[in-house]
């Protein structure tokens, strides 16, 4: 509860910078000062929540345990992480520096709020709070036709999504007569009731939009490709990351019980979706938007934490969460170093950039899942959440082949990068500090692989 | 009494919900929703929810649909510009919508109504749900700021001039990303 | 509910009294425009309209007749249903706001029956008030719209923003009002204002709430579209402003629409700001004359602080030079919205530590 109030503070007080800093450096270092507090406050909460009990706030509305506090601190890091290593290219996008760090505050607020919500209202806001200002992040490259168009594409569609989610939630307060998700009755109702099931599919559409996941992915390369690259970063990640433990959240505390009727539904999604991201992953032209695509199919993965419902699920959505975000941030400042988004763009980069050559294989190997990395250790938890659960080997065995699939198009890069000759033009010099930053980025994609439970231990 | 209020707001809700999506000129499809959101008001008024009818109709009706008004007539649409989508397309979106439809009927049809709490008629009195904003649902309450607050700092940066200087050391970067 | 207690005799009683209201509103609002002549004249040291009968006093039935008598255009390119619907709309609803309006207290006849000189006292009285003026502004762009004519259409996109952004300090304003009173129905603001001196302080709201009046009077002056905040009919910028293509009674409506409009929003800020139909020593009125004269004493006290409203509208309007539309809107969103916040929050705190 002090983040989300903290994350709002944050937010204010970069909205008011917004007039008062002049200086874009400036905002960049207020932004980084305010998300180290919050990582503070955060580490606190951490510390001071008791680690049996969830503690509910406002007659319930919240249920914050230390499950999600460990989330939020990890998440922050992230956020954190980002900002350091992007920081200077979000000073680029646009005039409003000071701003766009208020709106990944309120992202973050979001965030705090879904890893926590008890009731289908804050649901709602949360999902709110994370994808409006993700709207304008999209659009905040206002001279570039293509960020608009994203913006545009991204509003239309996400309003319609939340139309969609609050139909949802409309049909589950028919059936249930309660807004609260662990108070919801057709848990001990022995006939399964119609209504309760359209409202459980309209919120499993809705949230998959917001995912990602197909077939509710259209928006996503477009989205992607179109925004600044700063902020697509960020909003594959962390963003993507809020929704993820909202759906997860839902559907194991409120529907949990009911998996019989929505796992189906639910395996065709991830199956739909590794597949399209994937498959349409390989014919991409450009980096970033084969990046855009392996989101999507990266949240195919996460869904395999939300279709078990077990105790390896959420500890496989924490380590997927951020073993993908510390990746794809790290990859995206690599990104942005380059002026030429395309395969050729990479090509020759360890001649010239040594350093940037060699963290980019790292990353790009954690989200092929390859061992020792992050994502290795990511893709074992949530498949063998599945496994657990018994009926999804079929799923599972897909989803390995599908990963075998995404190892091409990330050896492309490291290819490009290796073995072709060439000399890619860069947008920055790559500084001590970038190197630095990046290295660290690495060690921690590298931790992640070898010590899982450092970042499973609450 | 009740009754026919009652039937006569739900038809004129629907008709003129479908006269939304049916006209063929975007302004009369938002003089529709106008309608709509009377008819809708009527059913507040009719569960004696006046607060809410009445701010449905200054914030949707009085507002909002001003400025969507306010849009279509700068844009000047009509149905000529009308993007036509391919017979494909609608086939599938009406067999999907149909059987949406089927579905909420099915759910609609068989669920029981016994959630509906009767006892509490006087929520929608100003007094009441004022009482209930600010004790039960204070947190949402609150938190909708956050959400208000993010979406006036996006009007902000979307609706404000860049300045000059930077339009010309972001063109580079522009061209590339388009290319 | 409210259906039940339906009989008869309320049935005539409302009726004679929705008639009367509505007569008398479209009687002030013609002999407002003939007042606004006059006005205009005495100002600017003219006669005036003197020739339809003593003081010109005809002339706004002479006026009437002509706009009846005009041919009726309704432009080729025009679209012809929202061309008739805008000068209706503008009627309709500025017809509507007066049956919120407590005109006089009840009346209790020698039978023991309440008579309430209030049409409907809905609880919500004045968001019902707000409803209706924010609808009045679709009369306005519809007719403009569809009238095909780019003057028109500009005028009507001026009135809609105007409309609009005053909308919100007005009814910030309000809400500082509304804090005092602890309830939005205009009877109930009405009765706490009673007399004007309650022993400690005025009654009136006005005195309790300055700031907030004439933050509330400002935008009335910009919801009513008067000068100085006339720009959607800026006839220098606009030649006529969105009844341009209007003739005959369609413009007559939009006309009248106006002045019943200034007479129903000037009886609004009597009542809430200005005591409604209370006068001081009411209360020795009220004991030394029969219940029927004192219900007309309060009536005709009432119109009288409504004519004197009007007549302040009309002195504003021959003084003030229109705004220019860049000023309006930096004056509706930077001064008055901020002013209309201070004054909320200057009252929350009033309530919660003063007055406690």
């Amino acid at each position: 509860m002090k983040a989300i109030i903290a994350a709002t503070i944050s937010g204010v007080i970069l909205m008011f910078a917004g007039i008062l800093v002049k200086e874009k450096k400036n905002a960049v270092t207020l932004a980084v000062i305010l998300l180290l507090a919050l990582l503070g406050v955060n580490i606190y909460e951490v510390v001071s929540t008791p680690a049996a009990a969830p503690q509910a706030f406002f007659n319930n509305m919240l249920r914050i345990d230390r499950y999600a506090v460990w989330f939020n601190t990890l998440l922050t890091g992230c956020t954190l992480l980002y900002v350091l290593l992007i920081g200077k290219e979000i000073a680029k996008v646009g005039s409003h520096v000071a701003e766009y760090f208020a709106l990944i505050c309120f992202i973050l607020c979001g965030l705090y709020i879904l890893s926590g919500y008890n009731n289908m209202l804050m649901l709602f806001l949360g999902i709110e709070i994370i994808s409006i200002p993700q709207y304008i992040l999209a659009g905040s490259d206002k001279k570039n036709l293509k960020s608009s168009e994203a913006s545009l594409k991204y509003f239309l569609m996400g309003a319609f999504s939340t139309g969609i989610l609050l139909m949802g939630i409309t049909l589950l307060y028919g059936a249930t007569g309660s807004f609260y998700i662990t108070n919801f009755t057709f848990l001990q109702a022995d006939s399964l009731n119609v209504l309760a099931l359209a409202g459980i599919i309209l919120v499993m559409i809705a949230l998959s939009f917001k995912v990602s996941a197909a077939p509710f992915h259209m928006w996503t390369p477009d989205v992607y490709d179109g925004a600044p690259t700063a902020f697509t970063a960020f909003m594959a990640t962390v963003a993507k990351a809020a929704a993820f433990i909202a759906f997860l959240r839902l559907f194991q505390v409120a529907f949990g019980s009911l998996s019989n009727s929505w796992t189906l539904v639910l395996s065709v999604i991830t199956a739909a979706t590794l597949f399209v991201g994937n498959i349409t992953a390989v014919f991409q032209q450009s980096v970033k938007r084969m990046l855009a695509y392996s989101s999507i199919a990266q949240a195919g993965f996460m869904l395999f934490a939300v279709i078990s419902v077990n105790a390896i699920a959420w500890q496989g959505i924490i380590i997927y969460a951020v073993a993908y975000s510390v990746a794809t941030i790290g990859i995206f400042a690599v990104l942005l170093k380059l002026k030429d988004y395309t395969y050729d763009g990479f090509n020759g980069l360890a001649q010239k950039e040594p350093t940037l050559a060699f963290v980019a294989t790292i990353f790009l190997l954690s989200l092929a899942g390859i061992p020792l990395t992050g994502g290795f250790m990511a893709k074992y938890y949530v498949l063998s959440a599945a496994m657990q659960q018994g009926h999804l080997m079929w799923l599972v065995i897909f989803a390995l082949l599908m990963a075998a699939i995404s190892v091409y198009y990330y050896f492309r890069v490291i290819i490009a990068m290796y073995f072709k000759p060439g000399n890619p033009e860069l947008n920055s010099p790559v500084t001590q500090t970038d190197k630095f930053l990046l290295i660290l980025t690495c060690a921690i994609v590298l931790l992640i692989g070898i010590f899982p439970q450092l970042f499973l231990s609450v | 009494m009740y009754e026919v209020l009652f039937w006569f707001l739900t038809i004129m809700a629907i008709g003129c919900a479908l006269g939304v999506i049916l006209s063929r000129n975007p302004v009369n499809s938002v003089l529709f929703l106008i309608a709509t959101f009377f008819a809708i008001s009527g059913h507040y008024l009719l569960l004696n929810a006046q607060f809410l009818a009445v701010v449905n109709i200054i914030v949707y009706a009085g507002a909002i649909m001003v400025l969507f008004l306010f849009v279509m007539m700068l844009m000047n649409l009509n149905a000529d510009v009308e993007p036509q989508k391919s017979r494909l397309a609608q086939l599938a979106g009406m067999i999907a919508g149909g059987v949406l439809f089927l579905v909420i009927l099915a759910a609609l049809r068989t669920a029981s109504l016994s959630v509906l709490d009767k006892q509490s008629n006087d929520i929608g009195l100003i007094k009441n749900l004022g009482k209930v904003l600010f004790t039960q649902y204070v947190l949402p309450f609150e938190i909708s700021s956050v959400l208000f607050l993010s979406a006036i700092i996006g009007a902000v940066v979307i609706s404000r001039k860049e300045e000059v200087h930077s339009t010309v050391a972001d063109g580079s970067v522009n061209t590339s990303d388009i290319k | 509910m409210l259906l039940m207690q339906i009989n008869t005799a309320f049935i005539i009683e409302k009726v004679i009294l929705i008639s009367v209201i509505l007569m008398g509103s479209l009687g002030v609002a013609m002999y407002a425009t003939w007042a606004e002549r006059k006005v205009a004249a005495i100002m600017q040291d003219r006669i005036g309209p003197n020739r339809a009968g003593p003081f010109g006093l005809f002339q706004p039935l002479a006026d009437g007749l002509k706009l009846f008598f005009k041919e009726e255009i309704i432009p080729d390119r025009s679209t012809r249903f929202l061309f008739i619907l805008g000068p209706c709309l503008a009627m309709l609803t500025a017809c509507m706001t007066s049956t919120v309006v407590p005109w006089g207290p009840d009346y209790v006849t020698s039978a023991g029956r309440v008579i309430s000189l209030q049409v409907a006292d809905i609880n919500i009285g004045i968001l019902f008030v707000f409803g209706v003026v924010s609808l009045g502004v679709y009369g306005i762009m519809l007719g403009g719209w569809a009238s095909n004519n780019k003057f028109s259409l500009l005028s009507s996109i001026r009135a809609a923003s105007q409309a609009i952004s005053y909308e919100l300090a007005m009814g910030i304003s309000l809400i500082a009002l509304l804090m005092m009173t602890g309830s939005l129905s205009l009877r109930d603001i009405v009765s706490q204002q009673h007399g004007f001196w309650d022993g400690h302080w005025f009654t009136w709201n006005v005195f309790k709430q300055p700031l907030g009046f004439i933050i509330f009077l400002i935008c009335s002056f910009a919801e009513l579209n008067r000068a100085p905040f006339d720009l959607p009919e800026a006839e220098s910028e606009l030649n006529m402003g969105y009844h341009q293509e209007y003739s005959s009674m369609k413009l007559g409506f939009y006309l009248f629409a106006e002045y019943i409009n200034l007479f129903v929003s000037s009886a609004i800020i009597i009542t809430l700001f200005w005591g409604g139909y209370n006068f001081p020593f009411m209360d020795k009125v009220a004991g030394g004359v029969s219940p029927l004269l004192f219900t007309i004493v309060c009536v005709l006290v009432l119109l009288t602080k409504v004519i004197m409203m009007i007549l302040f509208f009309m002195f504003i309007r021959w003084t003030l030079p229109r705004f220019r539309y860049d000023q309006l809107m930096r004056l509706g969103w930077k001064s008055l919205i901020p002013l209309a916040l201070v004054n909320m929050l200057i009252t929350g705190g009033v309530i919660l530590w003063v007055l406690k």
